[in-house]
């Protein structure tokens, strides 16, 4: 079973708390979910979506057609009417406008007169209609009921009781005159514990597991709710959150606090990431660990700040002035996220490096369906990994950057009692000083560059792949957050009789080439499926495999891809 | 362990440098209050001010130009009960990094930022600073620069510096007395030193500022904020008091993050789970 529900609406109207318990009532009634949100970069007016793809099986991505859309204004329907068959149930109020198309089920539900008949705000539209949308599917009102009294029991019981009735009125009106119509698609199941996750709260998740001890940030879609996140539990973590003035002062209080040793990172968009840039070369050539958080958002500047995009893969793996080693690691779904995220805190300290985690809207603002088993059993596995830290020497002096074979030097975390040391942002000896002699200058950046040799050596991931790869036909290529729906399009491929099979890449920076190569040179069809406008990845491969991928299907209309999309770009590219 | 015990590194400022004065107050008033070089986080940003790296003997980040105040604030949450030190110069700290002392200033970070302001960059070989007087002639501002000076003294002290304070470099007595202060107040500490560089500002020399400088009487009320305001204005007018000029007691950063990391409780992952399903 997969049934799509989808939402729409002015801004500012409550779109995005109805289309989230939407979720988490499918949750509730033991199925699984994908949701994504579409949203102008306003508090009001312009048109918003909340779209929520409901399974009985694990579930990664959208699917194009909408099996009920709810339409709060015309606008939704306007959107949305390419993507309607049928059978799609189209819930609206004929008092408001009419719907053009006879080829679908039509689900009048006079909301203007039920405002007007219960005495209530525009806004209660969104409980009338989660009501008729839960009564057309066969859905338990009482979770819904329970919700609301979740959600609303701080304001008073009186406010719970008022969105109740609405969603009740919104209820009884499908039973009442559209009973026929009715399906049991959402009749409850038992299922095990469940959690609705975006990319950002996974994220926010593993800084814990990882008992990161600084987070530090300034707002920027999509990156924000990693912030707010952090901040509303500190009293129940302890951490410290820190929304300081710029994004320049972000990095480098984190880079202070990761120098007197406590676990540090920050969050930020494409924009705050490029006033990072400088910082992240500091800690490069200061060995200075820290996580960097990147949800990308199409640019350039502005851009469009609450669309999706892959746009800053290269400028990710090229940021910072001069030559030291990074890491960029791109998670693929909110299980990814956690597991490489918190992986990404051991890594800085182990390199004693800037380690990137690369998210993108789509990934950090959708939920997913997550078992708590899985949360909780990585939570307790989790080892924190604070690589070569000494804190008692055998010499009287200490040298931070002391040559090493494997590029990492012992460190020595500031206030250990009869020793002293500087970090530094020049060149410097082994034992931090200042240096412009030729022959340590070469030492010091052989040093630094061969954390990347241990690196890909001792933690670097190949790419994970999907599918049958000896039998594949086509092999679909492709990374981070597009991992859902390159799976989904991977299976319905191989379902219809093109066997098929993806390489995903989350650990992208720096790369093992000669270990790649097999993977990206076998006798098939290679597809490189990116969210940008040049091929990102394909161009990385080409530099570090020193292969080429020609055909590409690339997207960068701020929008994520649907499966369908790319199963028949596939077909019509190689089916004869 | 002490901080005089150099390790063999020679300052490369030039002679008569007033780098030199504020180095010598500096160890002075670290020696006077026992801290020793493992218990202090120095935080130096870039210019000849922050060359001073290599010579003194502490837990110290040689940082970028400009950041490194909010770099001592990150070492100063990693570690509140280590002393922090921020030295900085003019252009890095009321130029480049000026948005951060604003915002440092509001939230008295508990720091001590000491500011080498010889109104020129001299580590790029003389270019103007944004505490040089209007007109003043220089490599980048030829036909003299157009903009006033910035009044670290008054931006200071209305954006709610707890401890404010002006030295001379060439006055190295006072300096300590006025640096051992400093380092003792809880709070965020702001001291401004005025000092020659003897290479390129041949208008700042150490006789300009024996003749436009002046020590603050003792009875002057470092408290008062109405008259502090009026020595601050007197930057402008390039009379400077030597002295503490302001000082208050109020809560630090640090005083309110104690209470927070107080109230932590065993973690729970129920606690922050549960809002997901």
């Amino acid at each position: 079973m997969k049934f799509t529900w989808k939402i729409g609406g002015e801004a500012g109207f409550g779109i995005m708390t109805t289309g989230l318990i939407f979720s988490k009532i499918a949750l509730r009634h033991g199925y699984q979910i994908h949701d994504f949100v579409e949203y102008p970069s306003l508090i009001r007016g312009g048109h918003n979506t909340y779209e929520v793809t409901v399974s009985n099986r694990p579930i990664s991505a959208p699917k194009y057609t909408i099996d009920l859309l709810v339409c709060l204004n015309e606008d939704t329907y306007l959107y949305h009417k390419k993507r309607l068959t049928p059978q799609s149930w189209v819930i609206y109020d004929k008092e408001e406008f009419e719907l053009e198309q006879n080829n679908i089920v039509k689900i009048d539900i006079p909301f203007s007169k039920i405002l007007t008949d219960l005495q209530g705000a525009a806004v209660m539209k969104n409980m009338i209609a989660l009501g008729s949308s839960l009564a057309l599917i066969g859905a338990d009102l009482k979770e819904l009921k329970k919700i609301l009294s979740e959600e609303f029991s701080a304001k008073s019981q009186a406010v719970v009781e008022f969105n109740q009735s609405f969603a009740e009125k919104g209820y009884q009106e499908v039973r009442k005159r559209f009973p026929s119509l009715i399906k049991s698609f959402l009749l409850k199941q038992p299922a095990p514990a469940t959690l609705a996750l975006t990319g950002n709260d996974a994220f926010s998740l593993a800084s814990v597991i990882a008992q990161c001890g600084f987070y530090c940030a300034y707002p920027m879609t999509p990156s924000s709710s990693v912030l707010t996140n952090l901040a509303s539990w500190q009293d129940k973590t302890g951490m410290i959150v820190r929304h300081s003035e710029d994004e320049i002062a972000v990095i480098n209080t984190a880079l202070g606090s990761a120098f007197a040793g406590m676990r540090s990172s920050v969050g930020t968009s494409g924009g705050g990431f490029a006033l990072m840039v400088e910082a992240i070369s500091l800690a490069g050539i200061t060995e200075t660990p820290v996580v960097i958080f990147l949800a990308q958002r199409p640019g350039p500047a502005t851009g469009m700040p609450t669309w999706t995009e892959q746009g800053d893969l290269l400028f990710t793996i090229f940021s910072g002035h001069g030559e030291f080693p990074k890491i960029v690691l791109a998670p693929g779904d909110v299980e990814e996220m956690l597991k490489i995220a918190a992986e990404a805190y051991n890594l800085a300290d182990i390199y004693q490096t800037p380690v990137i985690i690369l998210s993108e809207m789509f990934l950090s603002e959708s939920h997913q369906s997550l078992a708590q088993k899985t949360v909780v059993d990585f939570w307790q596995q989790y080892q924190v990994k604070r690589g070569k830290l000494v804190d008692k020497l055998a010499t009287v002096s200490y040298k931070r950057y002391q040559i090493t074979q494997d590029g990492i030097s012992p460190r020595l975390i500031p206030g250990v009692q009869g020793y002293y040391y500087q970090a530094n942002s020049y060149e410097h000896l082994e034992d931090g000083h200042t240096t412009e002699i030729g022959e340590e200058r070469k030492k010091q950046v052989d040093k630094r560059n061969a954390k990347i040799l241990t690196y890909l050596k001792q933690d670097f991931c190949l790419p994970k792949i999907y599918g049958d790869f000896a039998q594949a036909e086509l092999v679909l290529v492709g990374w981070g957050g597009t991992k859902g729906v390159l799976l989904e399009a991977q299976r319905i491929l191989t379902k219809k009789n093109t066997p098929t099979a993806l390489i995903h890449f989350t650990y992208l920076y720096p790369l093992d080439g000669e270990k790649l190569r097999p993977l990206l040179t076998a006798k098939k069809n290679y597809l490189l499926v990116e969210n940008n406008s040049t091929a990102q990845l394909g161009k990385l491969i080409k530099m570090e495999v020193g292969v080429e991928i020609k055909n590409k299907l690339l997207k960068y209309d701020g929008r994520m891809f649907f499966p369908e999309e790319i199963v028949n770009f596939a077909e019509k590219k190689y089916d004869n | 362990m002490t901080i005089d015990n150099l390790t063999g590194y020679k300052p490369t400022w030039c002679p008569g440098c007033g780098n030199w004065g504020i180095y010598t107050a500096l160890k002075n008033a670290l020696t006077k209050l026992k801290l020793s070089a493992d218990k202090i986080l120095v935080s130096f940003g870039i210019g000849c001010s922050g060359n001073m790296n290599d010579f003194l003997n502490a837990y110290a980040i040689h940082a970028l130009h400009g950041r490194s105040i909010p770099m001592a604030i990150g070492m100063k949450i990693a570690r509140p009960d280590m002393t922090v030190i921020a030295v900085v110069g003019d252009g890095d700290c009321y130029g480049e990094g000026g948005n951060h002392l604003l915002h440092a200033l509001r939230g008295n970070h508990d720091l001590t930022v000491i500011v080498h302001n010889n109104s020129v960059y001299g580590l790029t070989t003389g270019q103007t600073a944004p505490t040089a007087r209007q007109g003043y002639r220089s490599k980048s501002t030829p036909l003299g620069i157009i903009e006033r000076p910035l009044n670290p003294l008054s931006l200071a002290l209305t954006q709610g510096v707890s401890f404010l304070a002006q030295a001379s470099a060439g006055n190295v007595v006072n300096a300590t007395e006025i640096i051992t202060q400093a380092i003792k107040h809880q709070g965020l500490s702001l001291v401004n030193f005025l000092q020659p560089c003897v290479t390129f500002n041949k208008v700042y020399t150490y006789d300009y500022f024996k003749q436009h400088t002046y020590l603050l009487e003792r009875d002057y009320n470092y408290r008062d904020y109405n008259l502090a305001l009026q020595k601050a204005e007197e930057y402008s007018q390039e009379k400077f008091a030597l002295g503490v000029i302001y000082q208050e007691k109020r809560p630090t950063y640090t005083d309110y993050l104690n209470k927070l990391t107080q109230t932590k409780k065993a973690l729970d992952y129920h606690l922050l789970l549960q809002e997901f399903s």
